[in-house]
């Protein structure tokens, strides 16, 4: 084993030389602390994206024109502008704004993503209800349910399967772009990956491993997916 | 099913990896050969083997700084380098016997410079560089050609007047820099404790100063001084003397002599005090 890694030229120099990996992995450390941040960041801005996606999807299937107005607005501006941005602008502009108004960095890792990704899910929850038959709607309401019942109960549990599928997509991009943070100085896995490369020059294996680590956690999501799909289509 | 899917996954992540450090390989081995080749050569010119291979591909790449007044400073309008270390990249060239057309900027960061001269896309690096020991493990560096300290910019409505009354205070600092050693340092000689928040450029930085996110902005002084305006001051104190050097690939040591025969040259006939001067770095 260990002449076969001395037959391999990249492993003896350059940037991923061994010992760079040794050092990498002496102080691994910053980079679970890292994940650990993504994770959070990414758990509670996944709650919050599928709490506004849900309302803001059902507003623009709704009947009345107000809520639907607004509904595009709100996936207009953040599905046409760059997640980096809002999240810079939160970070450096609002303080500025607002005196000493410092969100901090986690929350508005969480808040970000949240709203951005809340916007993409509403669509696709919008879809998912326009998919299903206005005829459930009609015969709900003739059956006496409110609107508001006949989603709730109606429409929205058939929906749901056809929407789970996209939604974990939404899931695994959203933990992907939890690496924002990194520019704001977040703390995130990326930031963590960023600082150590920059501070030791061992950018070869740190970002291999940290990019190994965002798979780690999208994968599951995406097998997820794909299950949910296959069940989907045969149920 | 499932796991041959995903041993197949794990297969393609190999081989990916692999395919990338082969093209990283396969830039690299050729160069070697070439090298040896030339060597009889070498006797011949004063030129030696690594700088004549600049030469005879018609152009001197170096990364410079894009954002840093009076060392290297991209004009915004006409897209132009300019400063002590463009101009001291053009005088290098000139030696080579390169015209200064021949040279090709390429805008760089503390973090993306290292990786730069590595992959060979960039000839040498004259970009603010401090020569550390762990970097010169990792790339050849000249001789200093300019000597700074790091320094602290603060707002002047803080109140802040020397790096003790940041006592628990946020610092930002570049990522990749030794900027958070060297203040480190410093605040442990004082006992006192401090925050750093990393970017990964210093206009990054001065943002998070003006909007509060930071209260000190700290980098080398002479690149501050490119950041003060009207409602900022540089501290007075100043720690840590760092030397700049011009880096280029490991194991380039003929490059490296020839550039630090440049240097003594220049040292020598006055042109390196005259390009201080212009720049106000003098």
């Amino acid at each position: 084993m260990a002449e076969l890694f001395e037959r391999i030229g990249f492993l003896q120099q350059g940037p991923f030389a061994v010992p760079r990996w040794e050092a990498l992995f002496a102080n691994m450390d910053t980079l679970w602390e890292g994940a650990l941040v993504t994770l959070l960041v990414a758990s509670l801005g996944l709650v919050l994206s599928l709490a506004l996606g849900t309302i803001i999807g059902v507003m623009s299937a709704s009947q009345w024109k107000a809520p639907r107005a607004f509904a595009r607005a709100y996936v207009e501006f953040f599905q046409n502008t760059p997640l980096l941005i809002q999240v810079f602008m939160i970070y450096n502009a609002l303080p500025i704004l607002i005196k000493g108004m410092f969100i901090p960095v986690i929350v508005i890792g969480i808040i970000g993503v949240g709203m951005y990704h809340g916007a993409y899910i509403a669509e696709v929850v919008r879809a998912g209800i326009q998919s299903i038959g206005r005829g459930q709607l009609e015969a709900a309401l003739s059956q006496g349910f409110s609107y508001v019942g006949a989603m709730r109960y109606i429409i929205i549990p058939q929906a749901m399967r056809v929407v789970l599928p996209p939604l974990t997509n939404q899931a695994v991009s959203l933990i992907k772009n939890t690496s924002v943070l990194a520019v704001i100085a977040g703390g995130d896995l990326m930031y963590a990956g960023d600082s150590f490369a920059g501070t030791y020059g061992h950018y070869g294996p740190t970002y291999v491993v940290v990019g190994l680590l965002y798979f780690a956690m999208c994968f599951p999501l995406a097998r997820l997916a794909r299950r949910l799909e296959s069940k989907a289509r045969v149920a | 099913m499932k796991k041959s899917a995903l041993l197949s996954l794990l297969l393609v992540f190999v081989l990916a990896f692999s395919a990338l450090a082969l093209i990283g390989c396969g830039t690299e081995e050729p160069a070697e050969p070439a090298d040896n080749a030339a060597e009889p050569a070498e006797a011949a010119s004063e030129i030696p083997a690594e700088v004549q291979a600049i030469v005879d591909s018609g152009k001197l790449r170096v990364g410079v700084k894009a954002d840093v007044p009076n060392f290297g400073l991209q004009d915004a309008a006409t897209g132009e380098f300019e400063g002590m270390e463009i101009d001291f990249a053009y005088a290098l060239a000139e030696r080579m016997g390169l015209t200064r057309d021949d040279v090709e900027f390429q805008p760089v960061t503390a973090k993306t410079r290292g990786p730069l001269l590595d992959n060979g896309q960039l000839d040498v690096v004259i970009a603010t560089f401090t020569i550390k020991p762990e970097r010169l493990e990792q790339w050849n560096f000249s001789d200093a050609y300019y000597q700074d300290e790091v320094g602290l910019l603060v707002k002047k409505d803080s109140g802040i007047e020397s790096l003790a009354d940041l006592d628990g205070k946020v610092v930002g600092v570049a990522q990749g820099a030794t900027t958070r050693d060297a203040v480190q340092a410093e605040a442990d000689a004082l006992g006192i404790e401090l925050e750093f928040l990393e970017f990964a450029t210093y206009p990054e930085i001065n943002a998070a100063l003006e909007s509060g996110r930071v209260d000190a902005f700290s980098v080398d002084k002479s690149i501050l001084s490119g950041y003060l305006t009207d409602a900022s001051v540089i501290l007075p104190e100043g720690f840590s003397p760092q030397d700049y050097g011009v880096a280029s690939k490991l194991g380039t040591d003929e490059l490296r002599e020839f550039i630090n025969d440049t240097l003594d040259e220049m040292n020598e006939n006055g042109t390196m005090d005259e390009l201080l001067t212009k720049w106000n770095l003098g």
